[in-house]
């Protein structure tokens, strides 16, 4: 009784049943007729609810037929797994669409009658077997969509639906009369037995019989350039409307294709052309658009058309046990984010992106629109990462380099303006305000519930993958943390510190060797810097402290990753939760979307790479790097110029200096400490892995070594000519990096240690400069140095970070810094680089023109009056100030103990070259007493030190006022340009100069333009009139129809 | 290179497809709706026609068994029955474009497709 | 003219593959695939003489019922198209027929709708069915709005009698899984003896309703735009 009532054949008879007694009743209640509306829908979803249940629990399908006649004879559904997933997403999404239009629905029981056999037509395209009854279904899907789209009868919408009208009709008739062709040739129209007598269509007229069928369901799938229509339909239909047109009747399309597709084996390269076309095309176009609702409409189409490719590949390459996982996803992500966007877009006024800014109102709205935002984008935690990496990964597998490359220019593409979007949704300000008091929770509830879903999707995919189980811990404890964000500001500082801290107690002791090193580094450099984010207090950062708990806990996990899918995991958690930071800062919406566009090329380089080794292995493992190193070069080099990305190597720094610049002062000390060691972090996994092959490789290590010295050399020569701090410090972490580099391309023991020396090095002196410029910063609200001045007296703990920071950096003794620049010419001179360490000497010395420039311009020279009473930075950045200062001490007194670690984890890799006597490290070039060296310094310095101090406590100092001898003979305009830090080094500028000119910039920012470009002229095919639509319908089958022809 | 021959059930096959290309002509260059809309009508009665001439059987008679029938061959009743179905929904399609074409004419005061283009890009 | 050049094109395109199917037809010479086994099966196992009816209503039975389906919704969606505004809802004064229009309806009315009941009812039979006497019921309606376009037909009887004939038509067809072999299933009731008025099962049944559904479907569309 129970399975007779809960029969799926049910759904069409309810809805027809109460559509066709809906005008009575509502004529004599109204109210009641929404309750049969809503009860019907319900049912919808319990039917097919139970079913999705008991049939994952490997109930076989239901079969039902029709008129008591087996098929091919009468018509029967079906009602499998597939079938039940997709109508329990569609009757679902119908229930939350009919409560979020409801107030427009219940006026006339004609738009109740339409929505219920709308949703009924869809639940009849999945379940029929028969290729007529699929037209039928097809006719009453569409005619109640024609009539639904224009329900408002506005001008815009009318002339949209006439649009689809003509498009709708002109692919019905196709599909009926190819069912029909079909028929001619077979005597049958039911789809299995067509598969089974698929021998029958022979010859053109199979052909073109097929390709009208098949052209009819591509072009419903809106497919580039036939597409025109839809985007009209999606822009203008009321978005209750567009929800479900987007994402059920979409769904019931694409169902039909993976119905039919078993007929169209021939078919399978142009499907999925015109899929990947579409996707690629869409997504160019995207960049031009400024109207979200037009802009959910191309993300759409885009997202059909990688579906469709998918589908298409897939079963070309007889892969089909993935198209669950991988359609699957790609169908699921699609369906919650395009519904929840589409209600989102319903609640907004404006159409413009920055009118999403009214999102703000209510916090809970505006992180479901990123959650939204980020599953499209294909980014984890949610079903499209995993579907795009299995779908990459098996694509690999059967050598379809091409496929892939567009696969992924179409999802960076799509990361820009997706996230461009939500960088206006958070920057800008709405005239307008966000109303959602009049209809309750009903129309933003669903919104929540789905990204809900989203993330449940998201984690039941995961399982399907072999990872471990805190592979999604960043992610888990983030969301916690957000729960507790409305809190207080100390229960969330002391909360993130706790959840670290337990973090690095439980994973540091499980690594070894350099992943053991980079955890000591990263995990407790973190903690400095989140003891220093305090110093913020009052400032309400939403969203600060949770994203900063999943951004190191994910450098953990990163660090504790297996497998190249857990890395890669790690890798895109780390850059969502990094951009997320830094966008954060005032004015960082460009800059920080720069950042994330570049790394997440990088990160599609480091995939890319990924799926070349799992195709040359089979294995996942990240061992398996170094076996497939032995075929070709080209996972090495891409792996590399991944890492080098996110390190902000020469050519792709352009991110760097901006974003560094625009995030919070506390947070760039992240960035430029830690976060920048990931891609350190990077090069030594690929490095370590790799360790057998890198003698054969010596053309590659001698470009990147080079590659290096150059970033060492210019980073040093921009950060000289900058003139905001934090440029300055921007471009002097691309030059340390520089070196870190080079030492890593030397690829021997002593370079390796050099390497992850510098790292430490520029791990300790970059929190702590960073920290203590966050703390100038903080006082005197200029981030320009000919502004500042004498700050020695007013910040003198300051002063000392900096100035300890600068000996480090320039590397002169007695530092750290010493040991690093002694390490980096004994593994140049190892390896007969003369020429690199002539080059790197160079590098070195100017570097001390900018850190000259640093200290001199900020804290000697003359104190700005507006800066008499500036206070010292507060305790909260000194603390971690004081510790760095303190690590660095004592590496500098005891460099062993520092050394000697670092050296035992490159010795497996790198047989070790060293000696130690004591204090004494001897190598093959010389030898290093850092405890001597300290000493003696500390003697040499620190009795002048005392001396002059003493002396200058008995001299008169004569003061003068600020502009009385500065300038003579002309009266400055402003200050600014006539303060002597202004331009410091100008004279420099005619000799190197040039190197300083923005031609990176230039070319990045030419790249986007011709992006731009292709957008626009892609885009030209959307005339907005309906006849050429309907031609470039036409033309699309017709070309498609000959290249099947002459294939 | 290639000869129609000339059975019932090609020329009406042809002149179907000659219908359908008419049709689309006509939604392609006609800028008023109402006309579109014959187009459509026109396209949809051609494969009507098709289908009728897909199940033609030479000296075929209706399907319907009869004293008169007896023993003749019948044509295939299939397309018939679905030629049936498929004339209702051009008919209610036809009507939806009609209604369309009325709400148009009554917001822009103008019939021409034209005028429906405020969207584009 | 570039627009109309491209169109052009386009056409040629479809135009080869419309030439690629006709170039490779040839008549058919006997029945195929089901065709077959309906001519041979379908009288005794469904009992209709008319073997399109017989297809239309049972063997297809849920197409025709989506059918019905797209006409209902075609229906309510001109409805919901074409509602008036509340305010704006001042009634067209046309001028009467002449006086030999107005007679001819008095006497041709009654015929043209016992015609389409007839070929509603005799759909198993004889060439017809419901869509077809539906389709001269509505006719005689317009005439009717034709001849006296200052009345109207009752809102309300047209939208009972499509509700509940629609509502009707499904409940038979569910009568079909309860009783025999499937969802519109017409062999509830006895065959009865073949050739007969009452005889294969539900389809005159069926018909009847679909022809009421059909008629005052067609009836209150033409309503509407007469609106």
């Amino acid at each position: 009784m129970v399975t007779e009532l809960l029969s799926p054949l049910n759904i069409i008879i309810i809805a027809l049943g109460a559509g066709f007694l809906l005008p009575l009743i509502h004529a004599r209640s109204p109210r009641f007729a929404g309750q049969v509306m809503f009860a019907s829908l319900l049912y919808f979803v319990i039917i097919s609810a139970y079913h999705f249940y008991t049939l994952i629990g490997g109930a076989p399908a239901v079969e039902i037929i029709t008129a008591g006649i087996q098929p091919p004879f009468a018509i029967n559904l079906r009602f499998g797994l597939a079938e039940a997933f997709v109508l329990l997403a569609v009757n679902t999404a119908a229930l939350f669409g009919a409560r979020y239009m409801f107030d427009e629905l219940r006026e006339h029981a004609s738009a109740m009658i339409l929505f219920i056999v709308w949703i009924m037509g869809i639940n009849g395209m999945v379940m029929t077997r028969d290729l007529f009854n699929l037209f039928i279904f097809v006719e009453i899907t569409a005619v109640s969509s024609f009539v639904l789209v224009a329900m408002r009868a506005n001008s815009i919408a009318l002339s949209a639906g006439f649009k689809y009208v003509i498009a709708g009709t002109m692919a019905s008739g196709f599909l009926l009369l190819g069912t029909m062709l079909l028929y001619y040739q077979t005597g049958t129209l039911n789809i299995d037995d067509l598969i089974i007598h698929q021998e029958m269509i022979t010859g053109p007229f199979g052909t073109a019989a097929l390709m009208l069928v098949l052209g009819a369901i591509l072009v419903e799938l809106k497919p580039f350039p036939a597409n025109g229509w839809g985007l009209d339909v999606y822009q203008a239909a009321p978005a209750g409307i567009a929800a479900l047109l987007s994402v059920g009747v979409s769904a019931a399309y694409l169902f039909a294709l993976y119905k039919i597709l078993p007929l169209l084996t021939s078919f399978l390269p142009v499907i999925a052309a015109t899929g990947l076309l579409t996707f690629v095309a869409s997504n160019f176009i995207g960049l031009r658009q400024s109207d979200p609702r037009r802009l959910l409409g191309y993300s759409s189409v885009g997202q059909l058309g990688l579906m469709v490719t998918a589908l298409a590949l897939l079963t070309k390459f007889s892969l089909t046990e993935y198209i669950p996982l991988v359609v699957g996803g790609l169908f699921i992500s699609h369906f919650l984010a395009k519904a929840g966007l589409f209600w989102l877009a319903g609640i907004i006024k404006g159409s413009e992106l920055g009118d999403w800014s009214q999102l703000r109102s209510k916090p809970v709205l505006i992180i479901a629109f990123l959650f939204l935002i980020t599953a499209l984008a294909g980014l984890p935690p949610f079903p499209t990462f995993w579907a795009k990496w299995q779908l990459v990964m098996s694509l690999m597998e059967y050598q379809q380099h091409g496929w892939v490359f567009f696969i992924l220019l179409g999802s960076l593409l799509e990361v820009v303006y997706l996230f461009r979007w939500f960088g206006k949704a958070v920057s800008s300000q709405s005239d307008k305000a966000l109303d959602i008091s009049s209809s309750g929770n009903r129309q933003w509830l669903p919104v929540v519930l789905f990204v809900g879903l989203l993330l449940a999707c998201g984690q039941v995919m995961a399982s399907s993958f072999d990872l471990p189980v805190m592979a999604l811990l960043p992610v888990y404890a983030g969301l916690l943390l957000m729960l507790i964000d409305g809190l207080g500001e100390r229960l969330k500082q002391i909360a993130s510190l706790l959840v670290i801290i337990a973090y690095s107690v439980y994973l540091i002791p499980s690594l070894d060797g350099l992943n053991w090193i980079f955890g000591l580094m990263l995990l407790p450099g973190s903690i400095l810097i989140l003891i220093a984010s305090t110093y913020q207090q009052g400032t309400a950062r939403p969203g600060f402290y949770p994203l900063f708990v999943m951004l190191v806990l994910s450098l953990g996990t990163l660090l504790a990753a297996e497998t190249m899918l857990g890395f890669f995991l790690a890798w895109e958690l780390m850059t969502v939760s990094s951009y997320l930071l830094v966008s954060l800062g005032k004015k960082a919406t460009r800059p920080s979307l720069v950042y994330l566009v570049f790394s997440i090329a990088g990160a599609f380089l480091i995939l890319f790479a990924f799926a070349l080794i799992y195709a040359q292995t089979g294995s996942m493992q990240l061992s398996a790097i170094g076996q497939a190193g032995i075929v070709s070069n080209w996972p090495f080099i891409l792996l590399l110029s991944g890492f080098f990305i996110k390190m902000g190597g020469l050519g792709v720094h352009v991110w760097l200096p901006d974003a560094y610049a625009e995030c919070d002062d506390d947070f760039t000390a992240m960035m430029s400490s830690v976060v920048s060691k990931a891609g350190v972090f990077g090069l030594f996994v690929v490095g370590t892995q790799m360790t057998a092959q890198l003698n054969d490789m010596d053309t590659i290590l001698t470009v990147v070594g080079w590659v290096g010295l150059i970033m060492a050399l210019a980073g040093a020569i921009m950060a000289a000519m900058s003139e905001d701090i934090k440029h300055l410090l921007a471009y002097s972490s691309i030059g340390q990096l520089g070196y870190i580099v080079t030492t890593f391309a030397i690829a021997n023991h002593t370079g390796w240690v050099a390497a992850m020396y510098l790292a430490v090095n520029h791990l300790l002196y970059k929190g702590l400069i960073f920290l203590a410029i966050a703390g100038v910063l903080y006082r005197v609200k200029t981030r320009y140095m000919y502004q500042m001045g004498g700050l020695i007296k007013n910040m003198p703990i300051s002063f000392i970070s900096v100035l300890i920071g600068i000996i480090t950096i320039s590397g002169v003794p007695p530092l750290l810094g010493f040991g690093g620049k002694w390490l980096l010419y004994n593994a140049l001179l190892e390896r007969g680089w003369y020429l690199q360490a002539g080059l790197a000497f160079f590098a070195s010395a100017v570097a001390f023109l900018y850190l000259f420039k640093l200290i001199h311009t900020i804290f000697l020279g003359q104190r700005k009056s507006e800066h008499e009473h500036v206070k010292e930075a507060p305790l909260a950045l000194l603390i971690p100030q004081i510790t760095f200062m303190v690590l660095i001490m004592a590496f500098s007194m005891f460099p062993n103990i520092l050394i000697q670690p670092l050296s035992d984890a490159v010795a497996p890799f790198m047989a070790s070259t060293f000696t130690w006597e004591g204090y004494l490290l001897i190598t093959e070039n010389g030898y290093w007493n850092g405890f001597l060296v300290m000493n003696i310094v500390g003697v040499l310095f620190m009795a002048p030190a005392i001396l002059l101090w003493l002396v200058s406590k008995k001299m008169k100092v004569q003061k003068v006022k600020q502009f009385n001898i500065v300038f003579a003979a002309e009266r400055p305009f402003t200050p600014a340009t006539t303060h002597y830090a202004y331009n410091f080094y100008a004279f420099y500028d005619k000799a190197i100069g040039f190197l300083t000119r923005p031609d990176a910039t230039r070319f990045w920012n030419g790249v986007s333009e011709w992006g731009h470009t292709v957008g626009a002229s892609l885009r030209r095919f959307y005339t907005g009139n309906g006849q050429t639509y309907a031609g470039l319908i036409l033309f699309y089958i017709g070309v498609m129809y000959l290249a099947v022809r002459t294939l | 290179m290639f000869e129609f021959n000339l059975p019932l059930a090609n020329i009406v096959l042809v002149t179907g497809f000659l219908l359908i290309l008419s049709g689309l002509w006509a939604m392609f260059i006609h800028k008023n709706i109402i006309r579109m809309i014959i187009g459509f009508s026109l396209m949809d009665t051609g494969i009507h026609m098709i289908m009728v001439a897909l199940g033609y059987i030479t000296g075929g008679t209706a399907p319907i068994f009869d004293d008169a029938v007896d023993g003749m061959q019948m044509v295939d009743p299939v397309p018939s029955a679905l030629v049936l179905t498929a004339i209702v929904i051009g008919l209610g399609v036809t009507a939806v474009m009609l209604s369309y074409a009325v709400k148009i004419h009554q917001a822009k005061n103008s019939l021409s497709i034209d005028d429906c283009a405020e969207q584009k890009w | 003219m570039l627009k109309r050049l491209f169109m052009l094109i386009a056409l040629v395109l479809i135009a080869i593959l419309f030439f690629d199917v006709a170039s490779n037809f040839t008549e058919r010479s006997e029945l195929s695939g089901i065709s077959q086994y309906y001519v041979e099966q379908g009288a005794e196992e469904l009992g209709a003489a008319n073997l399109v009816t017989s297809v239309v209503v049972t063997y297809r039975g849920l197409d025709t019922l989506g059918e019905v389906t797209v006409l209902f919704i075609s229906a309510a969606g001109a409805s919901l198209l074409l509602r008036r505004r509340r305010n704006t809802n001042k009634k067209l004064v046309v001028e009467e027929s002449s006086e030999i229009v107005q007679t001819t309806l008095s006497i041709m009315f009654p015929i043209i709708m016992l015609f389409g009941v007839y070929i509603f009812i005799n759909g198993h039979l004889t060439p017809g069915g419901g869509f077809q006497g539906g389709a001269v019921v509505a006719s005689a309606l317009l005439f009717f709005m034709l001849a006296r376009p200052n009345d109207s037909i009752s809102h309300k009887l047209l939208m009972k009698i499509e509700s509940l004939s629609g509502f009707t038509y499904v409940v038979l067809g569910v009568l079909g899984v309860i009783l025999a072999g499937g969802f519109l299933d017409n062999r509830v009731l006895g065959l009865g003896e073949f050739g007969s008025l009452f005889s294969a099962g539900l389809i005159p049944l069926i018909y009847i309703l679909v022809g009421l559904k059909v008629g005052s479907e067609l009836g209150s569309l033409l309503q509407k735009f007469r609106e």
